[in-house]
């Protein structure tokens, strides 16, 4: 069987022995290609105004964070939301420091985050500097290419460790 | 009680075998079950990743070549989990071609015998497709296939398979087979594309919790250590808890 969408990286499909009947893989992969379109167009747009749907915040935009009071009590891993912008940099900041005064140490995971501003970036970077100030740090873990594209936009992918160095093989 | 007999299979190298069995194994023994792992690679890198060094100590060598019970090779290296090294001649059993039909039983009969109380046996994997493979494959009801995801280790699955199913002829019984995808980086394209070709064909049969690429994984080996006790808490660790889980009760992709 062979693969149909242009786009695929897979050529050849090694497996297309195993059965021949058509399973209806596609409808997880049209969502995730929906999402991608959707946040290409919305990439790093300044302008706040962000196209519907896709979030929903209403009241207080959340930020999924987990604290891992990991046996040594002194890890912390924040999960980053898919959009991040002006609306919820407050929050963002505030949870953040807040976690810096209860941690060593902070790891966020950027591998959800489909539309990051400047703002966030911003912030990002500039407690990083002071996690480093504190002899704490943080470290941005599987951050998505969108994550690692606006950070290289604006200059700070290397400062974040970030860049594709970074982030390619960990 | 009988062990589930559970061979970790993938005859590429580098795919995450080991660090599965080490840290799957390490997991489930942490949530309470008895675990015994067979280090079945001569290179012997599941020992040394639980920080078993000795390069000259006996292990499941002498118990296929000299009828060796396995209880007496068992090593104690944590709470729960049991290790039996490979040994200096494991090497030996992939050139025993002579012996013929009778030297792909032998680790099958070896763990008949005793009445040990594991809930799970393990074997550790050599990349290879020899004796010692088709040993495995004769002793194991399960088998758990690592997977990277990239092009080539599809190219690999689709080879696997079809000595699974030679396999699955012969002995006239279907294994269970799970896979699980490690070594998982989820920022590139082709990661999400080799898995949707991989769930296409094995629909229910993808564990749930992808292991990540983390340089941790990567860095506990040369400590001896499982990412437990090298980064409690961290990804990797939550990661191979949550593949425990999944792997206990049968949470699939
Ligand atoms: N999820 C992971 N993240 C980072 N490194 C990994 C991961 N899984 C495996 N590795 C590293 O890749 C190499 C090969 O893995 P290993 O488990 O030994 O594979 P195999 O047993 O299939 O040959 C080892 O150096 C190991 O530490
Ligand atoms: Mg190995």
């Amino acid at each position: 069987m062979a693969e149909k969408d242009e786009d695929s990286l897979i050529g050849f499909d090694p497996l297309a022995w195993m059965h021949r009947s058509d399973f209806n893989q596609d409808s997880q992969r049209d969502d995730v290609d929906k999402l991608e379109s959707h946040a290409a167009s919305a990439f790093v747009s300044e302008n706040a105004e962000v196209p519907g749907q896709a979030m929903n915040h209403d009241e207080e935009p959340t930020i999924a964070s987990e604290s891992f009071p990991s046996e040594q009590g002194e890890r912390a891993i924040l999960v980053l939301e898919p959009v991040l912008n002006i609306q919820n940099v407050a929050l963002l900041h505030q949870r953040l420091t807040q976690m810096l005064s209860n941690f060593e140490a902070i790891d966020i995971d950027a591998s959800g985050v489909m539309m990051i501003d400047t703002a966030t970036l911003q912030l990002l970077l500039i407690l990083k500097q002071t996690a480093i100030g504190l002899q704490k740090s943080i470290s941005i873990d599987f951050p998505s290419d969108k994550f690692i594209e606006a950070s290289e936009l604006l200059g700070i992918a290397e400062m974040l460790e970030v860049d594709q160095v970074a982030s390619g093989f960990f | 009680m009988s062990a589930r007999i559970v061979a970790v299979l993938n005859q590429k190298g580098g795919v995450g075998k080991t660090t599965t069995s080490v840290n799957l194994t390490h997991a489930l023994a942490k949530l309470g079950k008895k675990i015994t792992v067979i280090d079945f690679d001569p290179q012997s890198h599941l020992a040394v990743s639980l920080g078993v060094v000795d390069p000259q100590k006996s292990g499941i060598d002498r118990v296929l070549l000299e009828g060796v019970s396995l209880a007496q090779q068992l090593i104690s290296v944590r709470k729960n989990l049991n290790l039996v090294v490979a040994g200096p001649r494991l090497q030996e059993i992939e050139q025993l071609m002579d012996g013929g039909a009778r030297s792909g039983d032998l680790l099958r009969k070896a763990l008949l015998d005793g009445h040990r109380d594991e809930d799970f046996i393990f074997i550790d994997c050599p990349p290879s497709s020899g004796v010692l493979v088709a040993n495995a494959l004769f002793a194991a009801d399960e088998i758990l296939v690592p997977m990277t995801s990239d092009y080539l280790a599809l190219q690999g699955l689709s080879h696997l398979m079809g000595t699974i199913k030679k396999f699955e002829s012969a002995l006239k019984r279907p294994y269970k087979i799970s896979l699980v995808m490690s070594r998982y980086i989820p920022t590139r394209r082709i990661s999400k594309e080799v898995l949707s070709v991989i769930q296409k064909y094995f629909p229910g049969q993808i564990l749930a919790t992808t292991i990540r690429e983390t340089a941790l994984l990567a860095e506990c080996p040369s400590f001896g250590k499982t990412i437990f006790e090298y980064r409690p808490g961290c990804r990797s660790a939550r990661d191979f808890t949550a593949l425990a889980k999944d792997f206990l009760e049968g949470r699939m992709m």
